[in-house]
């Protein structure tokens, strides 16, 4: 199993206090692996440092090393970083003052993306890729405040997907979705699965299974086990994770 | 003990009957300031009669009379001021808020709000023995040498001209306009900026494409306050404009402002030639009044833009391809069009272009920085240099001003006097001014944003920020000519100096007590409600206690802006050398002190005394905004949220 992300020794502060102690794991290559465990436990925070986004919240700093394909993240320039290793977050972050298919070209125009047929191309795949598109083709001019939060949420995996990173990490992309919405999100996902790297956190352990070829359990900072999702939900190799996954506490 | 019964009914009827009381309280605070915005506009309708009965439509055209010129300064003056000082003000306000590194916002941001606060009777000093003698020196020949010397750069540079005092209003205003919309940017909500990182933006790229368009409307809030502050400043330009009534021929032309030539020849004006000067004061109350109008048109468009995500966004080119018949979900996201490897290959080059763009941001942006705070920085060494040793002399505190010295060495053969009865006035104006106008400011504030109905609240926030952008002169005119109709013996008093001084101070006060409590969510209300508060103990305990140090500061630079003021106290608490005798009688402050200096022909020793005065209003002032700084702070800590 090929690894896209090699995690070793992460260690991660907000000013004087640790989130994360000493985190050392593979993300493999084309493949999704889920983030579990209870609040505050640093989920979201290993996820930011996947795409060095920790760094831009003043007094946060990491130390340990976490290398992409091989390259030490830290000496890559962060930009270029983010290029490759996309993000999608927990609430819909679209830009308002742009229309639903400038928000989507946004990447495209920052990779220097110029030509008019090129950006409709992109920006209609993107839409497609993201099952949005028979829902927003007649009003791509208009502001994404017209759109249900479901709808904002693929505009922004869209607008991600837009500029394939090779990378796709997804902070609790659901948690502020209705049913349908959600179940239209999983199947995005599904599809997805063979083609980029997926990394996300997620609340809903029903979810991890449903999408997850892999499954890492973080409790108080700390990496408890990874492994297949199959291992870590029907046998986990620590009494923690099986109290966790079988709902005895969270 | 039980509960309920007759005992709980009566204490539940008390507080209805207290808080039917507090209400009204409120309601007669927001009365008083309708009362006085009207009377302040009816009054000077009022005294303009006799002049517009003489003039009529001729006021504005008459050659014999005409106010056209000084019409004319005061538009022009403003808007080369704004064209000035609106880019540098946006870089300021984008370095501090988004792009300067961490540990230099916060310093940075004290210096802009220092800079906000200082007096204009402290910019018209430094202006007049720095600015002015440096463009006619240096600035002024330059820009005549550029542009040999044609148009709007012809005539003789003399550093006392239109240009001299547009660039002195903008170096005022870029502190105001940088801060509000620095505020702006702050505002908007972080989760976009970092969308905006993650899809391989630079910094400039997310502050470009999610900052600046929601901040818009309260970047152009901040745009017009400047210009309001620039229509109505008085004491700075009518230092170094020359203040004569003549159309310019060139940016080199001395002219004049309305303020200006009010504050000239209003002291000694009487009978038609005052009601003249007042027909003038109406005028730029009518100019103020519409720039506020003007505002919130511009602001409420812009709002409604956002919503609707016009005006910056960038809208589709061409026709987008007819959708696939075969549907949607079918396509293979592993396709990838042929052009995209030439994008993928491109990736490094694309970023190094971010890379470019940041850094010409960053440049123009710390350029205009600089730009900003070079002057602040001249102001205050001259001010150090000119008045610390005055300042460090225990005496300078308690001494009257000096006698007059006409030695040519001031500062060793000249006694240092100093600025004692100024300084006790100041005290005393300030407080007899908050007596009235904290209590006021407060209820109505309390009012605007607990008790009145929208409408209700919408038409008074119009009249409190009309108050707000009234021109502190045209209060002192006013209180002036009230208490000359009431009894003129008092109109040069400490009471009536106090009375403009508490005009000036309660719309601060009402519009952020309104503001500060308008940020306690409707959730902490019910909440408080819920437990069966009453709505008056909601108000006070709940909405109140979340917002005290908002309220507080605001106090704080209500009383910093009155402690400096100069051009409300020039006409009303006049001006003496001696110490406080009488609330009847002139009295000595701070501000009126130093321009009593520079325009009277004064001593060296004088002068020595009035860059004392200068250096205590800045550190006053400095101390005000430091102690804001650490109130609102200290609220952030966690525990009290």
């Amino acid at each position: 199993m090929a690894s896209k992300l090699a995690v070793s020794n992460l260690d991660a502060w907000y000013g004087a206090q640790q989130v994360l102690y000493a985190i050392s794991l593979e993300l493999p290559d084309r493949a999704t692996t889920a983030i579990i465990g209870p609040s505050g436990c640093g989920k979201s925070t290993f996820l930011r440092c996947l795409n060095r986004l920790h760094e831009e919240v003043p007094g946060a700093r990491t130390a340990g090393e976490i290398r992409l394909d091989g390259d030490d993240l830290a000496r890559l320039d962060p930009v270029l970083v983010r290029c490759r290793v996309g993000m999608v977050f927990q609430k819909p972050t679209p830009f308002p003052n742009l229309s639903i298919f400038e928000n989507v070209a946004a990447g495209l125009r920052l990779l220097g993306v110029r030509r008019a047929e090129e950006l409709d191309e992109g920006v209609v795949d993107a839409l497609r890729d993201a099952a949005l598109w028979e829902e927003v083709e007649d009003k791509l001019d208009a502001p994404p405040s017209s759109l249900s939060g479901g709808q904002q949420q693929r505009l922004c995996i869209a607008r991600a997907l837009a500029v394939r990173p090779e990378v796709l990490l997804l902070d609790e992309p659901c948690s502020a979705l209705d049913p349908i919405a959600t179940a239209k999100v999983e199947a995005l996902l599904a599809k997805l699965r063979d083609e980029y790297t997926l990394v996300i956190v997620t609340h809903n352990l029903a979810q991890a299974t449903r999408v997850a070829d892999h499954t890492a359990f973080f409790y108080l900072g700390k990496l408890v086990e990874f492994g297949s999702t199959e291992q870590v939900f029907k046998a986990p190799a620590e009494k923690l994770t099986e109290n966790y996954v079988n709902g005895r506490f969270g | 003990m039980t509960a309920g019964g007759p005992a709980l009914g009566r204490r539940v009827a008390r507080l209805r009957r207290l808080g039917g009381a507090f209400r009204a309280g409120t309601l007669a605070a927001a009365a008083i300031v309708v009362a006085l915005v009207v009377a302040l506009a009816g009054l000077l309708l009022l005294e303009s009669i006799p002049s517009i009965d003489r003039w009529g439509l001729g006021f504005f055209t008459d050659p014999a009379f005409s106010a056209v010129p000084v019409i004319v300064g005061t538009l022009l003056t403003s808007a080369l001021a704004l064209l000035i000082a609106v880019p540098i003000s946006l870089g300021v306000a984008i370095f501090a808020a988004e792009l300067a590194p961490r540990w230099l916002r916060t310093p940075l941001a004290w210096m802009v709000d220092l800079g906000a606060a200082i007096p204009s009777v402290v910019y018209g000093f430094w202006a007049l023995v720095v600015v002015s003698p440096w463009m006619a020196r240096t600035g002024e020949p330059a820009l005549a040498h550029l542009t040999g010397g044609t148009g709007p750069f012809s005539g003789l540079p003399l550093g006392e001209d239109y240009l001299t005092a547009s660039l002195i209003l903008a170096i005022m205003i870029v502190p105001t306009i940088s801060a509000l919309s620095r505020e702006a940017l702050l505002g908007v909500p972080r989760a976009p900026r970092e969308a905006a990182l993650c899809l391989g933006g630079t910094r400039w790229d997310a502050t470009r494409l999610s900052v600046l368009r929601p901040a818009a409307p309260g970047i152009l809030g901040a745009i017009m306050l400047g210009l309001g502050r620039a229509i109505g400043e008085t004491i700075a330009v009518a230092l170094v404009i020359g203040n004569i009534y003549q159309l310019p021929t060139s940016l080199f032309s001395q002219g004049g402002t309305i303020p200006s030539i009010l504050v000239n020849e209003f002291g000694g004006a009487f009978g038609l030639q005052q009601s003249e000067l007042i027909e003038l004061g109406l005028v730029l109350f009518a100019m103020s009044f519409a720039i506020n109008l003007l505002a919130r048109l511009l602001i409420r468009r812009a709002q409604r833009e956002t919503g609707r995500g016009g005006w910056f966004s960038r809208r589709r080119r061409r026709g987008v391809p007819a959708p696939d018949p075969v549907g949607t979900n079918l396509r293979d996201p592993l396709d990838r069009p042929l052009w995209w490897s030439r994008v993928e290959a491109g990736r490094p080059r694309a970023v190094r272009r971010r890379r470019v763009v940041y850094l010409i941001a960053l440049v123009l942006v710390v350029g205009a920085t600089a730009a900003a705070v070079y002057p602040l920085a001249s102001l205050i060494g001259t001010a150090v240099q000119q008045g610390g040793a005055a300042v460090v002399t225990p005496s300078f505190y308690t001494s009257t001003p000096p006698p007059y010295c006409l030695e040519t060495n001031a500062s060793t053969h000249c006694p240092l006097g100093g600025i004692g009865p100024a300084l006790q006035g100041t005290l005393i104006l300030i407080a007899l001014a908050s007596v009235v106008a904290v209590p006021v400011g407060l209820l109505t504030g309390i009012y605007l944003s607990e008790y009145a109905r929208r409408r209700t609240s919408q038409l008074l926030g119009v009249l409190v920020d009309v108050m707000v952008g009234v021109p502190s002169l045209l209060l002192g005119v006013f209180v002036f000519v009230l208490f000359l109709r009431v009894d003129p013996l008092d109109a040069r008093s400490a009471l009536s100096g106090a009375a403009a001084l508490s005009l000036l101070m309660i719309p601060i006060i009402a519009r952020a007590t309104e503001a500060a409590l308008r940020t306690v969510s409707v959730e902490v209300r019910e909440a408080a409600l819920a437990l069966g508060f009453p709505r008056h103990r909601v108000t006070l305990r709940v909405v109140l206690g979340n917002s005290k140090s908002a309220i507080l500061t605001a106090n704080f630079l209500a009383l910093g802006r009155a402690g400096g003021e100069t051009a409300a106290l020039v006409f009303t608490a006049g001006t003496s050398s001696y110490w406080f005798t009488s609330l009847r009688s002139p009295i000595a402050s701070l501000g009126p002190l130093i321009y009593d200096n520079l325009t009277i022909a004064s001593a060296p020793n004088w002068t020595i005394d009035a860059w004392g005065a200068a250096l205590v209003l800045l550190l006053i002032m400095a101390a005000v905004s430091l102690a804001a700084r650490l109130v609102l702070r200290a609220d952030r800590t966690p525990g009290s949220v």
